[in-house]
């Protein structure tokens, strides 16, 4: 790789062997596909298993999405090169984005919270929303559902 | 496309540095030099000089509903000369009195106070302050300029279209802004507002990416990062806090605009008007309450950081010693930053929020009081003992100080959500926040105006009128929101057009009536300064040393008029921090100039 | 990769140079890439604050199971599995076309970035498909007592639970005979669309076969609002992306990054594609796994 230093702001060039790359975009193609698949796997289960209890579908739902993030992960690390940056320039990407802790959590709370309000004090939100067969609206489903479950709607 | 127009700092002094020094420019025709220049001098100059007009808009608004709350009922045929329909009979309309109190907000806040200040002082100072040739990239600097006269120029626009402008208050909440039906602001005009808005999120953002990329990349040798002025500094965080939230009023906007024009119930929901059933449902107006001050929060400090910096430099070279605790006032700037971020809510206490998620967000907004305070000591101990020079700008910075210790007193009793029910929407509000970020951030930017006009136009500005000018204005903007502390207290409620129905309110008669005459006179001072700003332009005392105020930063080692390029030969190094003042005898010590064998530690 | 000596020995924030040893463009990207990353955070973190404000939410199983030239066949996430693999595919090929530019190899760059701006048409092809088979879609809907074909639109959703046997019944006496003769067409009766037209409401509702017919109420109306909304401002992106791919092309085949000496224009293209392609990994968790 003989190309000369772009800019005077860069100390030094990345130098990667062609095999070794496409070795790497072979198997990221790889590990991407197979978490979809996994993915769509779980998406499927739950659907054809009406019965599961909301713990269980939480979990599930919990596992897609930490296999999403992996996914983020690896399309941001290898595919966006920034796993090849210095140190401190990955922290730079990184930590603002633990921001979006904090605006999930508070957003999805008072949400959540929104619906408790209307629940007790709006009759009429709630006996026109409230589902009465189950919370997929599948037909296969018979469980009555009592209070409002967050996180599994 | 901006590669090509990039100018980098070595290859320029190496290559073709003759380019750069300020005989170089014969060429330019009058449109590249000031109107689509690309020198980052010239666009700071063209946001001050937009922010000036829109500060003008904005406080002759402020005049105007003062007049109605001052003297309700009282006809003043003049403004229906002026204004016709919308004060006929001398009597401002309530439609046309919620427009006012809708654009002045809207003004000040984004368009004087974010693109005038921010604007203004990161284009100006960054490259001179850091030692850079100009920005990174001119010409998506030039952009964001455009972008924001574009926003000016459909926000003015939205000031004539036969329905008003916006006037469901300067935070745009759904219901009242998202349908048509609700008033003669929420038709036009909002779509108006809401587009600008848009556009001028584009230019804030094109302007922050360049503001970051620039302090990272382009400081001259020797010059780490922490031996950069604190302006730049304060600078790099606004830039941060834009670019993180700025997105996120976006979104809101889109969704708002989607609303009025698409149908989507995103805010929406069982909504009933002039009789009309609306199909809306399952929207949230709470929601949009969240994405605005996402971003409404950070926004405060957006226009309070820069003010924090330049106050932060302009005391320190005016006391002519350093600034006490450097450290103290990055690590607290950062806090402040992060704090940015997590508070959002505190401005909802009484929407139906969740008290448990309240009570989270009045712990970390009490937590800013803490950075706040080491900033409001280090600027007290910078000013201890110091040999002070009382320049106008020095006055301002001192202004500044005092008006945010005063108003961020306030904000601890608002940060609480339990007297946050009693205070909320009452004049005690629009004392707090505009002692603490309106009044102090213009004092900020004024200081940072009379501290560097001579940079920007070789001139001094007359400092007689700086004199009347400061007093006046500090003494006024006591006078003005002071007062108002107690009407809160008492309950009025802000935004009100008539309050003479209340006969617990009526004992506040002359009260309002005083603060209406001492806006008035404060508006007048204001305009006061924009003639010295122009006279001082063409006609000032002419400045003759490169460094008129005995500063050690680099804007002070280039030319009094410096070309595009800023220094006419090498960008020279760095070698210390820019605070080395009243050291080893000498009165300061430039950044520039190699630290001695046997000078003392700082 | 081999990290060079100098990582270590370099002070890198001491001025001069990049403190990330990135040239000021790249790094502009990033971080308008985070700034964007805000925006489409705040999109998907409204649609959650409202999803969770609310009682039912529709199951994307059941809204997402068509597929082209499949008719009435459920066929539940197999279309979008489809659109994610044609945009992680075209992401891949987006890195061979970087990875060609970082060697100066302008021929790899064009085959590359071809196959790329071919992978961005097929996914906005593929998402005008679905756009279009749920509006013009013709959901039987149980609305004010009576049965309405509607389909998924900004201001209506029929994806709510499904209504029961004894709703079905009154409703569709109180139904129009256009709507009872689409639905008798639906659940397989043989008449042409005409005859059942000539029929009286009763004749068509014997017609009718109630096993197959899946009649359900209102849904939230939110969900169209947010599910165009935020998949098309991602369209809008991956839209913008391919016109900027086509721009690098035309660019890189009028040798403008030969001559430049480096191919940085199309790393930062880059960085905006695979933007495009995790803002789908996030846009296909919340509305089509969860």
């Amino acid at each position: 790789m003989d190309h000369q230093s772009a800019s005077s702001e860069v100390t030094f060039e990345h130098h990667i062997s062609d095999a070794e790359f496409k070795q790497r975009v072979k198997k990221t193609t790889i590990l991407l596909s197979v978490i979809t698949v996994i993915e769509l796997g779980i998406g499927l289960l739950l659907y054809a298993w009406p019965g599961a209890s909301y713990l269980v579908v939480l979990m599930f739902k919990g596992a897609v999405c930490i296999l999403t993030l992996a996914k983020a992960y690896y399309i941001v690390s290898v595919f966006m090169h920034l796993g090849d940056e210095i140190r401190n320039m990955i922290m730079t990407i990184v930590v603002p984005l633990l921001l979006f802790i904090w605006f999930i959590a508070a957003f999805i709370i008072d949400g959540n919270s929104y619906k408790n309000l209307r629940n007790t004090y709006d009759l009429h939100f709630k006996e026109t929303t409230t589902p009465v067969h189950g919370h997929h609206g599948s037909p296969h489903q018979e469980e009555p559902a009592a209070t409002p479950e967050p996180g599994k709607q | 496309m901006s590669e090509a127009l990039h100018i980098h700092p070595e290859s320029t002094v190496v290559g073709h540095h003759d380019d750069h020094n300020g005989h170089g420019h014969h060429h330019q025709s009058f449109v590249s030099k000031y109107v689509f220049s690309m020198d980052h001098k010239t666009i700071g100059k063209q946001f001050l000089i937009t922010g000036i007009v829109w500060a003008v808009i904005g406080g002759l608004f402020s005049v105007l509903f003062r007049l109605q709350l001052g003297f309700p009922g009282q006809e003043f045929p003049i403004l229906e000369t002026f204004f016709g329909e919308r004060a006929a009979g001398g009597l401002i309309k309530p439609e046309f009195y919620y427009s006012l109190v809708t654009m002045h907000g809207t003004v000040l806040v984004f368009f004087v106070l974010t693109a005038g200040l921010s604007g203004t002082f990161a284009n100006f100072l960054i490259p001179l302050q850091i030692g850079a040739r100009d920005m990174a990239s001119p010409f998506l600097n030039m952009l964001s300029y455009w972008f924001f006269f574009l926003a000016s120029v459909i926000m003015l626009s939205s000031l004539f279209v036969q329905t008003g402008p916006a006037s469901g208050g300067w935070t745009m909440y759904p219901p009242l802004s998202a349908l048509g039906q609700a008033g003669d602001g929420s038709k036009i005009g909002t779509d108006l507002w809401l587009i600008s808005m848009a556009l001028f999120i584009v230019s804030s953002l094109l302007g922050g990416l360049n503001y970051i990329s620039t302090i990272l990349n382009m400081r001259t040798k020797g010059m780490s990062m922490t031996r950069l002025p604190l302006p730049i500094w304060a600078l790099f965080f606004t830039a941060v806090l834009g670019v993180l939230s700025f997105p996120v009023l976006l979104s809101g906007a889109i969704l708002l605009l989607f609303d009025r024009n698409l149908g989507t119930s995103f805010f929406l929901s069982d909504i009933v008007i002039n009789g009309e059933v609306l199909p809306n449902e399952g929207g949230s107006a709470i929601l949009y309450q969240h994405l605005f001050w996402f971003l409404g929060h950070p926004e405060v400090y957006i226009i309070l950081l820069p003010a924090m910096g330049m106050v932060s430099e302009i005391m320190s070279v005016n006391s002519r010693k350093p600034i006490f605790g450097y450290m103290a006032m990055l690590g607290s700037m950062f806090a402040i930053a992060i704090l940015a971020f997590l508070v959002w809510a505190h401005h909802m206490f009484v929407t139906g929020l969740n008290p448990f998620l309240g009570s989270v967000f009045v712990l970390l907004t009490l937590l800013i009081a803490v950075p706040s305070a080491i900033k409001v000591f280090n600027w007290l101990t910078t000013l201890w003992r110091g040999n002070i020079r009382f320049t106008v700008g020095m006055l301002f910075a001192i202004g500044f100080v005092s008006l945010f210790i005063s108003g961020g007193l306030t904000g601890i009793f608002l940060g609480n959500s339990t007297i946050d029910i009693h205070l909320h929407d009452t004049m005690f509000v629009v004392a707090h926040f505009h002692i603490v970020m309106g009044v102090a951030s213009m004092f900020g930017m004024f200081a940072g105006i009379y501290h560097w006009f001579p940079k920007m136009y070789g001139r001094y500005m007359n400092a007689t009128l700086g004199y009347i000018h400061f007093w006046v204005t500090i003494i006024g903007a006591y006078l003005i929101f002071w007062p108002m502390h107690y009407q809160g207290l008492a309950g009025i409620p802000r935004r009100y057009l008539d309050k003479s129905g209340w006969h617990s309110f009526n004992q506040f008669g002359d009260l309002d009536k005083m603060i209406t005459v001492v806006t008035i006179v404060v508006f007048a001072v204001q305009l006061m300064f924009i003639f010295n700003f122009f006279y001082s332009i063409f006609k000032g005392r002419k400045v003759t040393s490169s460094n008129p105020w005995g500063a050690t930063t680099l804007e002070w080692t280039t030319p009094i008029n410096p070309g595009h390029g800023n220094w006419p030969g090498e960008i020279p190094e760095v070698h210390r921090w820019p605070y080395d003042y009243g050291k080893d005898g000498r009165e300061y010590i430039p950044q520039t100039e190699p630290v001695g064998s046997n000078e003392s530690k700082h | 990769m081999s990290t060079p000596a100098t990582v270590h020995q370099t002070k890198w924030w001491s001025g001069g140079k990049s403190p990330f040893n990135l040239e000021y463009g790249k790094l502009m990207m990033w971080y308008f890439l985070m700034s964007d990353a805000f925006t489409f955070g705040a999109f998907l973190i409204s649609y959650g604050t409202i999803r969770f404000s609310q009682n039912f939410w529709p199951d994307p199983n059941v809204v997402f199971s068509a597929f082209p030239g499949a008719g009435h066949t459920q066929l539940p996430l197999a279309f979008v599995s489809v659109m994610t693999f044609i945009l992680i595919i075209s992401s891949v090929t987006m890195v061979m076309a970087v990875h060609a530019g970082h060697k100066g190899d302008k021929k790899g760059v064009i085959k590359w970035l071809v196959w790329t701006i071919i992978g961005g048409l097929a996914f906005l092809g593929c998402q005008a498909w679905e756009w279009h088979h749920m509006i013009t879609g013709a959901y039987p809907t149980l609305i004010d007592g009576k049965i309405e074909l509607i389909g998924q639109t900004m201001a209506a959703n029929p994806w709510g639970e499904v209504a029961t046997a004894a709703d079905v019944t009154k409703a569709l006496s109180n139904s129009s005979v256009e709507t009872l003769a689409a639905l008798a067409h639906q659940t397989g009766a043989t008449e042409s669309h005409s005859q059942l037209l000539g029929m009286s409401a009763e004749e068509l509702i014997a017609k009718i076969n109630t096993a197959e017919l899946h009649v359900r109420e209102k849904g939230p109306v939110a969900f169209g609002g947010y599910f165009f909304g935020i998949t098309g401002f991602h369209g809008f992106h991956v839209f913008s992306g391919v016109i900027i791919n086509i721009v690098m092309l035309i660019m890189t085949q009028k040798n403008v990054f030969q001559n430049r000496g480096h191919y940085l224009m199309i790393e930062k293209a880059g960085l905006y594609w695979h933007f495009v392609d995790l803002v789908w990994v996030f846009v296909f968790l919340c509305f089509y796994l969860i």
